[in-house]
């Protein structure tokens, strides 16, 4: 009796021990990815890089963090943001002078005091950072010089910063997107799993068709005069429907045998080869080619078609994780208990096949950052107002001699993508499978 | 072999089929009227009468082929008609267009349509004296906006004034009226007689092979590519001379690193884990993300301008002596031009290539042969060079499909700081000149080039690793 409790403690002590061996796969992942030192300084690098790019106005401003004048106490920069929402409203006396000519009672300046905008007319025509400057104390300093009309490099970098970090995540998010759902498809069905039957197939082709006709050819007035989010909107609810009904229609046909024979649509070859194009164009020639046609150039736009673009090692790295998956046991396991396609898709498959994205991902954003930069280095579609990496690189050719404007930004153009690249290659080591024993 | 080589030629098809459909459309949705954008450097100032211009400005649509439907059928509301191509103005087409979506009745607005040119080709015949006064003019300006107005409250307005500005005038009215009864009679016909059911009901239209792809793509297949809108000269001819140029930067900079590559990647694998292996690894690391437009623009700033005192090379460009030099003085000319932008070049690729080379030797290197190999007591060298080596080798040369496209995008980024009239600069040069048949031509082009590249890297493999079989794929 004694040694039955004795032998089942030891086992259940045995069983929590080979549990947390085999339920901590982050855990060995994280364990190999910190043993990579370059890779956990990136991390550290990126983290400081987020936090510049998310507090960048608390960084650069030529306001005044909080100032105190004529005995009112104000939150410029704070409160800049509620003057964006419309919530408030400057005072006259922010409107007759700059902000770096009231005097001010009391004020603390943030640690650039300029905005990647402000024009400083005293230090005009490519100021050097080790050149005398004509500023009133050292706080207001140029220290990584000025360009022609007399702007902040530094205060450029910061703001170049934020435009780098958000052409990261918004260009990668629309590539994961439509990457994974992709990848996804054709590793898990591969050339021979996806089986529709053929009346589903001609109605969902069908209402696809009628959807678009309906949704887009006939409303396109509609689209192009009304609030065009609404009308969008409605366009798609017009396409979900039609597919919603299609499909309604297609369970009832499948009583006859003739309707209801299953047809396979090798999905594998379908998404390799759309890939395969997208492969084959050079995706720099392909985004300047797409960003040329635009007429309104928006930076967000830029990123998106970025994304469009770059979704392909993506679906790869999914499609490769998947064709593994899915022939392991918990699938079949699934399948033998009748749960659908897409519920074992959406639900078992998919989650476990994420974490060798992470790879594809951080080389991805690295590949974005460079592409961006080097659109706006020909400034191609990017708004003027807007002051990335690449333009100020740009303005080093246009006049040579101002070195600061050739090194700093290409050497934060380099570091950032480094970073990545580190990261990318950590992560790679850390995710190998032949370690994972 | 053969059987898997058909099949990839065989995929190759639809593949360019699919990547021409998308450079026709992007053409197609680039912004300005492509007769415009043709004549804009031929016309000049030349203010031309009406007459003159309209016909010029149809002959241009012609020779362009616009006067064709886009594509093998259309599918889009009955009421649009199949002949909306061939109102020739893109801008007119658009407003038409929008016009058909609101009352979806053709006829009336075609009629109305022919109206308003009518009483613009009456206001032309107008004498002299009358047209140059000022109501006639504003009944001219008002005219002009009704071929690009589209709402009813806009086009009231519009026809509103031109019955003021002809009141101003007696004479004025008298000869415009009639044409101008017409013109309100035609609008009021647009507005009762609304069709609209017509745009609920979808319709194909099929314009057969008569068509502006059809044409672009047979002309592609003849390597006849337009002309450039900037400077009239065939596409071909353009592309043709910028394609030396890349490709002759471009071979040398390929020579150049995997002449280097090579070498580095097979003694860091055999000296694995060593100093010299750690410092080549880390430093090619660097090399490989040293962004390429940031090393060519120091590079620029700091070695070709006088600022610094290291004015060592010729400033961008390829030299300008001429052809009877003797040949000495331009290879050296050609090579002091050419030396920055192939280091550029170089160094990214060398990078990738020799951190392949250095896996490609180490996954050998572990292999059962090679122990063999070193068992029956072969010496080192012969080992490496005869049977590692060798057997690395194969990686390599597929991944010269791999680079082919980085090249491009590569040297297009140098060719443009360098000033290279290649393929790169004609891009970018394109885009910012707005000469879309080049830049769409050019993105084909080099589709076409990468996947030949690709494909011919997949046959040497196949023809030179005895190991691949391509009998069936499992």
């Amino acid at each position: 009796m004694l040694i039955g409790v004795k032998n089942e403690q030891q086992l259940a002590e045995h069983l929590k021990q080979k549990e947390q061996l085999n339920q901590s796969y982050g855990a060995i992942v994280r364990r190999q990815f910190r043993k990579n030192r370059m890779a956990v300084w990136s991390l550290r690098l990126l983290y400081v890089l987020l936090f510049i790019a998310l507090s960048a106005d608390f960084i650069a401003n030529e306001r005044p963090l909080y100032c105190k004048l004529d005995g009112k106490t104000y939150f410029p920069v704070l409160r800049q943001y509620l003057v964006d929402v419309g919530l408030a409203e400057w005072e006259s006396q922010f409107f007759q002078k700059s902000w770096h000519e009231h005097n001010y009672e009391r004020v603390v300046w943030p640690l650039i005091p300029y905005s990647p905008q402000t024009i400083d007319r005293k230090n005009i025509n490519y100021v050097g950072p080790g050149e005398s400057q004509r500023v009133r104390s050292t706080w207001f300093r140029h220290w990584l010089g000025t360009d022609q009309l007399g702007r902040d490099v530094a205060a450029g970098m910061i703001s170049g910063t934020r435009i780098a970090m958000l052409v990261g995540v918004i260009s990668m998010s629309v590539a994961t997107l439509i990457g994974v759902l992709l990848g996804a498809l054709a590793g898990y069905f591969g050339d021979d799993r996806f089986k529709i039957s053929r009346i589903r197939l001609i109605l969902n082709i069908l209402a696809l068709f009628l959807g678009f006709f309906y949704g887009f050819s006939v409303r396109s007035y509609a689209l192009n005069e009304g609030h065009f989010g609404w009308e969008l909107t409605k366009s798609l609810g017009i396409i979900v429907l039609a597919l919603f009904l299609a499909n309604l229609l297609a369970r009832v046909l499948h009583r006859y045998p003739a309707f209801a024979k299953k047809i396979v649509i090798p999905m594998d070859l379908i998404i390799m080869r759309i890939i395969e194009v997208f492969n084959s164009i050079p995706a720099l020639l392909l985004l300047l080619s797409i960003v040329a046609i635009i007429d309104t150039s928006s930076i967000l736009l830029v990123m998106a078609i970025i994304g469009l673009i770059r979704w392909t090692s993506i679906a790869r790295f999914i499609r490769a994780e998947l064709l593994r998956i899915r022939s392991l046991e918990y699938i079949e396991a699934a399948q033998a208990l009748g749960f659908s396609e897409v519920r074992i898709l959406f639900r078992h498959a998919i989650p476990n096949a994420l974490t060798p994205v992470l790879i594809a991902i951080a080389f991805g954003i690295a590949s974005a950052i460079l592409l961006e930069s080097f659109l706006s280095f020909l400034s191609i579609g990017v708004p003027p107002d807007e002051v990335t990496w690449g333009k100020l690189l740009n303005l080093a050719r246009i006049h040579p001699s101002a070195w600061w404007l050739a090194v700093f930004p290409g050497l934060a153009i380099f570091a950032t993508v480094t970073i990545f690249n580190l990261i990318g290659e950590g992560l790679t080591d850390a995710l190998d499978p032949r370690l994972k024993e | 072999m053969y059987q898997y080589l058909l099949k990839r030629i065989f995929i190759f098809i639809p593949t360019l089929l699919v990547i021409s459909l998308l450079a026709f459309g992007l053409s197609k949705m680039a912004p300005g009227d492509p007769v415009e954008l043709f004549l804009r450097d031929r016309s000049g100032d030349v203010e031309r009468d009406l007459i003159n211009a309209d016909r010029i400005y149809q002959e241009t649509a012609r020779y362009l082929g616009l006067d064709k439907p886009a594509f093998y059928f259309s599918i889009s509301p009955a009421a649009i008609p199949d002949t909306l191509h061939a109102i020739l103005n893109p801008i007119h087409q658009e407003n038409l267009r929008k016009l058909i979506q609101q009352y979806g009745n053709w006829p009336q607005i075609s009629g109305w349509y022919d109206n308003i040119r009518i009483l613009e080709y009456e206001m032309a015949a107008l004498p002299p004296a009358l047209a140059t006064g000022t109501p006639a003019r504003n009944v001219k300006a008002n005219l002009r906006q009704l071929y690009v107005n589209y709402q009813d409250h806009k086009i009231s307005s519009l026809l509103g004034q031109i019955r003021q500005g002809m009141e101003q005038d007696s004479l004025l009215k008298q000869s415009l009226a009639a044409g101008f009864t017409d013109l309100m009679q035609s609008y009021q016909r647009v507005k009762s007689q609304k069709t609209r059911q017509l745009l609920y009901v979808p319709d194909l239209k099929w314009f057969g092979l008569n068509n502006q792809y059809h044409c672009w793509l047979t002309n592609f297949m003849r390597l006849d590519f337009g002309k450039s809108y900037y400077d009239n000269r065939p596409v071909a001819d353009k592309i043709a001379d910028a394609l030396y140029w890349t490709i002759l930067i471009n071979c040398w900079a390929l020579f150049f690193s995997y002449l280097i590559a090579i070498p580095i990647g097979v003694f860091s694998a055999i000296r694995k884990d060593t100093f010299y292996d750690r410092f080549i690894t880390l430093l090619l690391f660097i090399l490989h993300s040293l962004p390429n437009f940031w090393i060519a623009t120091l590079l620029v700033v700091f070695f070709t301008t006088p600022e610094y005192g290291m004015d060592w090379f010729p400033s961008l460009g390829l030299g300008d002596l001429p052809k009877e030099a003797p040949f000495g003085d331009r290879f050296l000319e050609r090579s002091a031009h050419l030396f920055l932008p192939v280091l550029c070049l170089t160094y990214g690729t060398l990078a990738f290539i020799s951190r392949q080379m250095r896996g490609g030797v180490l996954n050998v290197i572990r292999q059962d042969y090679i122990r063999t190999a070193r068992a029956k007591g072969l010496s080192e060298q012969t080992v490496i060079w005869k049977h590692a080596f060798r057997n690395a080798l194969f990686p390599i040369i597929t991944m010269f499909a791999g680079v082919l496209p980085a090249i491009f995008a590569g040297s297009l980024v140098i060719e443009v700081i360098f000033n290279i009239p290649g393929m790169g600069k004609l891009t970018v040069d394109g885009i910012l000149s707005r000469d879309w048949p080049l830049v769409y031509a050019l993105l084909m082009i080099t589709a076409v080039l990468t996947m030949a590249g690709i494909l011919i890297a997949d046959i040497l493999y196949a023809r030179f690793d005895p190991r691949v079989s391509y009998s069936s794929k499992k």
